[in-house]
């Protein structure tokens, strides 16, 4: 209801002239994405990462005084709805950097017509290795998988696991981050026992599970959105399978532990933010979510929060052009950011390295840094 | 092997949750016959309502079900009394189409409620479990097995005993007979509409708490196995849906067991396929079965086309091709670029659909066939686009007709579930299938839209483009249904049995229109994964299929210049209402409904 | 003559009711043969068996010395044979124009070029070329439905591009036998072609198919206007109960006291009969 009643109200603010007449001309972003159809909840959550940055950037002054907007082209994650989207913004000539889309699909089908105009397109949940890759004008702070991947291996390394099961989501996102995976694994002792690459839409893990089990892991992995990983675990415990569990950082999301309940207690989870993360960004970011929605970040608010803030900072440093977000973004350095220390681009690569990574378990229902003790042997 | 135990109880427990949404569309078939999509999104509904009672009221469970039985059967009244019984002398497709509309409805609605998140749906019930095999069954478990069996037992009782069961029974099995002999059929309609959508919303609150997750969009998954699951046991068979279900949940589990957790769908729309190629009418028909009885109304809404003169549609063409001249901001050439690309789609589906009376609910595997064809071609083989894009429409008329052919000997909705099976198939191949179709990754830099070095990746040259061959592929469909070949279809679709006793043979003629249709649907394809530069196994998901149904019917059936109209309108719409944001999708489905309520042949009329 | 059509102990179960008893039934080049009975006499199941409809449990069935009994009905009416159904089955979405035209559907020769395997695909192409052999084939057939609706009177020439729909019941009966005979059949079944029509329309309908009967058709007819068929037949075969009862001339089946008694069991049915 909140989010809708926004709506409304912006659109309402956006029919008053003297409204914007008396404000200075807004610095816009397009936001190209899911707000209706399967993928709507992501929407919403970039939504709350959006607003709660700019509540901050505009209630500061915005940049040089002039506030920072967005208008949210809602696309499905559908590619024909986001090329005509693509069109859309990139005519506007207000629009000086694009935002997203959700899915690889989607994201790519729009890469030609952002590069042809020369508007930087933002994918930042977009891992698929080949993104950056359409164009120069293709960007992303999404955490690689190449670099994420090695870590959650040395921390499946860390908790024991010799013989690992892989259960991923199969889709170029879980598909990239399994193939990371197993590439890491030997070099830390590890052999991944089984790989089984899930549906997405399925709700029904049991079979998958016995056949993880039936190769005789002595941990499982999961490479899962969090709605995902929560049934995976919470089916685990009911089909009898108690192999300690670690999730990867998609899985980090209250709602993990809000569907899993007691089926996810005692679950590793990889995170690339942490609210006790003493870190003057983390902790601002989340005092201020939990305060604003009444509910805990996940790391895709936390992605679209640190997109948002990296804008903001573009434009102040390089202006408010879109050759200037270009220019920018292979020339800055250091930018804050919740789920990397610091954000700096590789030009080659047009994506971020060394985002931090933290091992939190679930303890009585609550996300805690692990305290280092390895699970039971089970 | 102690895994097979496992593997027997697994999918028993799955195949548990699908019969209790099996159920109550199999109820709604055998009296209404009628696949009812909405279905789902009841169970959707009634899980929502289930979650408010527990956070809000905190109702027992016992209460909890209650309120959401007699919520949801009140829903369903609403459904049926508002949706569906104004449609009564309609067409047999309006209906169908009006479920699907509702449950589009009911969705949004779910989700500018509740917001799209997931949501816990905690069960309170006691957390004791027994070890079966190396697994657990849990209260819940037993709990869902004893509705789905209560509820069938219950069902049957009421269809045996009561004076309205006989009713019901009586409506299923001769509407218009049942209507002479005084039975209110209105009535019968409405009380299996109030249960079987009681039915439904229990499921969803038993569902919801069994994943202890809930989603706006859970119905559509929920409908989709339903609907397999019944089929199965034989469509309209109430016992025969829990039985199909189980056998469709044992069937997934063995699957994964054997082939891995990827293929799992795969094996049910497998079993779905050969089902209604061995058995049609299920597996408890008896061996043969009595030939069809003449189906009474038409399968079209009887009206008279509206006639377009030549000279409008001339000057249509002539405007379409100018719309680049005058400064037109892309954004809008690319809409109706896409609006060009549906419509491709759109005519093809016309004619299955519309002139020759199979409708199809798979036909974006068309586009997926196309689109991966001619990115292959491209890339792997290094053809210039110029020869892959036509080369992808001949793949996908061979392709396409081949998959269908074993489907050619169905029926009515049997043809529509064949399809619907069919495009799911098609898309998980593509998944796994990854020594050809690189399987999720799916294929990237596909070379863009060109003619020698001639780059025509602009919106302009790509807008002209379409709308050429877009009007080349109508005008070589209307010389076709002016031919012999165009009576042919339409007769095989106003009575199959007829025009088999005039000598058509249906195989060869259904064939040549599924490959006529395959190929502009493969040139759709084709030219988009061209624009797109990136496809993958979801770049056409069962969506595009329903859209592009709903543009059929817009326009009217069979009719080429109304699919066109009706890919333009339902392109443009929903970017019009991009203002609404949220909203959008809740408008485009209340005028789908307003559209079925009041105009039912289409704009332009079905021809 | 030669016998064209011969049935031996031709039989259809469904369930526990055996709606056609072996049964035995021959029908000789130009003849016209009549079947009457009761209602669920099984005159109707018979028809669907010869004409393919439907298969028999038992018996054979032969057309012009071809064993046709569980033939697809599409491959029957290739070789001649056309049927009118009980209830009328017009396209109803189609012209008249269309409906007779597609009666003509197994006599198309230029469109459908003999292409082993690629039968299909040649028919798609000359439909969408139409080269000048395709063109005045439909052209001659164009002018043949002409002739064929010309039989019917003023009935159906006027309203050749009116959709059958709009028809009245007794207009889209003489479609449907305009349709059948579109196909030049050398056998034609009619079933109850003027069910449901008035004195006149009988009388109409009557003197259409003795002009059939004339140019030497042979003709299977299910009626139970017994004037009717006591002046158009040559032969006689009555039905009950599954079974044949009687056979021969006409006269001689009328008084056949099986015959009375069969529609006198049928009390309703007899006395609208007799
Ligand atoms: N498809 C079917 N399934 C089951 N029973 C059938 C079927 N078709 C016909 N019958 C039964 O077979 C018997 C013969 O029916 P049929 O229609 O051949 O009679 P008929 O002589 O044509 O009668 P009428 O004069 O009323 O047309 C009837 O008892 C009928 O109920
Ligand atoms: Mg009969």
């Amino acid at each position: 209801m909140r989010l809708s009643r926004r709506t409304l109200l912006a659109a309402a603010a956006a029919t008053l002239p003297a409204v914007r007449a008396r404000a200075a001309e807004p610095i816009m972003a397009g936001v190209s994405g899911p707000l209706t159809g399967p993928n709507a909840q992501y929407g919403a959550q970039w939504k709350r990462g959006f607003d709660l940055a700019l509540d901050g950037i505009n209630g500061a002054g915005g940049v040089k005084g002039r506030p920072i907007e967005y208008v949210f082209e809602d696309s499905q994650s559908d590619p024909r709805q986001s090329v005509a989207v693509a069109q859309k913004l990139v005519a506007d000539p207000r629009i000086i950097i694009e935002l997203g889309d959700f899915a690889s699909p989607a994201s790519m089908a729009a890469s030609p017509i952002y590069q042809r105009a020369k508007l930087v397109q933002f994918g930042f949940t977009n891992s698929h290795p080949d993104f950056t890759k359409g164009g120069d004008h293709m960007w992303s702070n999404s955490t690689s998988q190449a670099e994420e991947q090695p870590n959650l291996a040395g921390y499946a390394a860390k908790l024991g696991f010799k013989r690992p099961a892989l259960l991923h989501l199969n889709t170029d996102w879980g598909r990239t981050a399994k193939d990371a995976f197993v590439a890491a694994a030997p070099g830390l002792g590890m052999q991944v026992v089984d790989v089984e690459g899930y549906l997405a839409a399925e709700q029904d893990f049991r079979p998958t599970l016995v056949r993880a089990r039936d190769s005789k892991p002595d941990g499982l992995v999961l490479l899962s959105y969090y709605a995902d990983g929560a049934l995976i675990s919470r089916q685990a415990r009911d089909t009898g399978v108690k192999l300690p569990i670690l999730a990867g950082t998609s899985n980090y999301s209250p709602k993990f532990i809000e569907l899993g309940g007691q089926g996810v207690e005692g679950d590793w989870v990889m995170s690339t933010f942490f609210p006790g993360d003493p870190r003057p960004e983390v902790q601002d970011f989340v005092t201020r979510y939990r305060k604003k929605y009444d509910q805990e970040p996940d790391s895709f608010s936390a992605g679209a929060y640190d997109t948002m803030v990296l804008f903001s900072l573009l434009c102040a440093q390089f202006g408010t052009t879109r050759e200037a977000m270009q220019a920018g973004l292979l020339a800055i350095k250091d930018v804050p950011s919740v789920i990397y220390g610091r954000v700096t681009f590789d030009p080659a690569t047009r994506r971020v390295l060394g985002a931090n990574y933290k091992l939190l378990q679930v303890k009585d229902q609550k996300f805690m840094v692990w305290d280092g003790t390895p699970p039971a042997a089970g | 092997m102690g895994s097979w135990l496992d593997y027997t109880i697994n999918g028993l427990i799955i195949g548990n949750i699908y019969a209790l949404v099996a159920v109550g569309l199999a109820l709604i078939f055998g009296v209404s016959n009628l696949i009812n999509f909405a279905q789902g999104s009841v169970y959707a509904v009634g899980a929502y309502i289930g979650w408010t009672c527990f956070t809000y009221l905190h109702t027992p469970l016992a209460v909890t079900a209650l309120i959401v039985v007699v919520a949801c059967a009140g829903l369903g009244v609403a459904i049926e009394r508002i949706g569906l019984r104004p449609l009564a002398g309609a067409a047999r497709i309006a209906p169908l189409l009006a479920t699907i509309g509702i449950s589009l409805v009911l969705d949004q609605l779910l989700q500018i409620v509740f917001t799209p998140d997931p949501r816990a749906l905690t069960s309170p019930l006691p957390n004791w479990r027994i070890s079966v095999g190396g697994g657990t069954i849990g209260a819940l478990d037993l709990l869902i097995a004893a509705t789905g069996i209560v509820s069938a037992a219950v069902l049957y009782g009421f269809l045996r005993f009561t004076k309205l069961g006989w009713a019901v029974r009586a409506t299923a099995q001769d509407r218009d007979a049942a209507r002479q002999m005084g039975v209110n059929t209105d009535a019968v309609n409405m009380t299996v509409f109030a249960i079987a959508s009681a039915l439904g919303g229990l499921s969803g609150l038993l569902v919801g708490m069994y994943f202890n997750h809930i989603d706006p969009a859970m119905g559509f998954q929920a409908t989709l196995k339903g609907v397999v699951a019944q089929v199965i046991g034989g469509m309209g068979n109430v016992p025969g849906a829990i039985f199909g279900s189980l056998l469709l949940g044992l069937t997934e589990s063995y699957g994964v067991a054997i082939f891995g957790s990827s293929y799992r769908n795969l094996f049910s729309f497998a079993l779905l396929l050969l089902i209604l190629v061995l058995r049609p009418n299920g597996l408890f028909a008896s061996a043969r079965s009595t030939p069809p009885e003449p189906m009474t109304g038409s399968f079209v809404t009887p009206n008279r086309p509206v006639r377009v003169p030549r000279w409008a549609i001339v000057a249509a063409v002539v405007i379409a091709a100018a719309v680049p001249l005058i400064p037109a901001i892309p954004y809008v050439l690319q809409v109706l670029t896409n609006a060009w690309l549906f419509a491709m789609l759109a005519i093809s589906l016309t004619l299955v659909a519309g002139t020759l009376g199979q409708i199809s609910l798979g036909h974006a595997s068309l586009l997926l066939i196309g689109a991966y064809a001619s990115a292959l071609f491209a890339l792997d083989s290094h053809w210039p686009v110029w020869a892959s894009i036509p080369a992808a429409g001949i793949v996908t008329a061979l392709l396409g007709t081949a998959l269908i052919a074993p489907s050619f000997r169905l029926r009515s909705h049997y043809v529509s579930i064949a399809t619907l099976g069919i495009g799911e198939i098609v898309g998980l191949v593509i998944l796994n299938w990854e020594s050809l179709t690189r399987g999720p990754m799916g294929v990237t830099n596909i070379p863009p839209l060109q003619v020698g070095n001639i780059e025509l990746d602009n919106p302009r040259a790509a807008y002209w483009i379409t709308l050429g061959i877009l009007v080349l592929l109508a005008m070589m469909q209307t010389r076709l249904l002016r031919s012999h070949l165009g009576r042919i279809f339409r007769a095989i679709r106003d009575d199959d049995v007829a025009a088999r006793a005039h000598g058509i043979s249906l195989g060869r003629y259904k064939a040549i229109a599924f490959a006529f249709g395959g190929f502009a649907a493969g040139i759709s394809g084709g030219i988009a994964a061209h624009q797109y530069s990136y496809i993958n196994n979801e770049t056409f998901t069962s969506t595009v299929s329903i859209s592009a149904l709903t543009m059929v019917i817009l326009g009217g059936m069979g009719n080429v210049l109304g699919a066109i109209l009706g890919a333009v309108a339902l392109t443009a719409l929903p970017e019009m209402f991009r203002g609404t944001a949220e909203y959008r999708m809740l408008i485009y489905g209340v005028a789908l409904l307003l559209l079925v309520r009041f105009r039912p042949q289409g704009i332009l009329g079905t021809t | 003559m030669t016998d064209l059509l011969e049935c031996r102990a031709v039989t259809r179960r469904f369930g526990g009711v055996i709606a056609v008893k072996p049964i035995d039934l021959t029908l000789r080049e130009g003849e016209f043969l009549s079947i009457i009975g009761p209602n669920g006499a099984g005159k109707t199941t018979l028809f669907n068996l010869i004409s393919g409809h439907d298969v028999p449990d038992d018996g054979t069935i032969v057309l012009e010395g071809v064993a046709i009994a569980g033939r697809a009905p599409e491959r029957i009416a290739a070789m001649g044979l056309a049927r009118t159904f009980q209830h009328g089955r017009v396209f109803a979405n189609m012209s008249v124009r269309d409906n007779i035209l597609v009666g003509a559907h197994h006599r198309l020769r230029a469109v459908k070029p003999r292409l082993p395997g690629l039968g299909a695909l040649a028919e798609l192409a000359m439909a969408l070329i139409r080269p000048p052999a395709v063109a005045a084939e439909e052209a001659a057939l164009n002018h043949e439905v002409l002739e064929i609706a010309a039989l019917f009177g003023d009935r159906l020439t006027p309203r050749l591009d009116q959709p059958a729909h709009s028809l009245s019941y007794a207009n889209r009966r003489r479609v449907e036998i305009a349709r059948a005979l579109a196909l030049r059949p050398r056998l034609l079944l009619l079933d109850e072609p003027t069910a449901g029509m008035n004195e006149t329309e009988t009388a109409e309908m009557q003197s259409i198919i003795g002009g059939l009967k004339a140019r030497g058709q042979t003709i299977l007819l299910i009626e139970h206007k017994l004037d009717l068929v006591m002046r158009l037949s040559d032969r006689v075969i009555a039905m009950d109960d599954g079974a044949k009862i009687a056979e021969g001339p006409p006269h001689t089946v009328r008084q056949s006291p099986a015959v009375i008694e069969a529609y006198l069991g049928h009390r309703a049915m007899g006395e609208a009969a007799l």
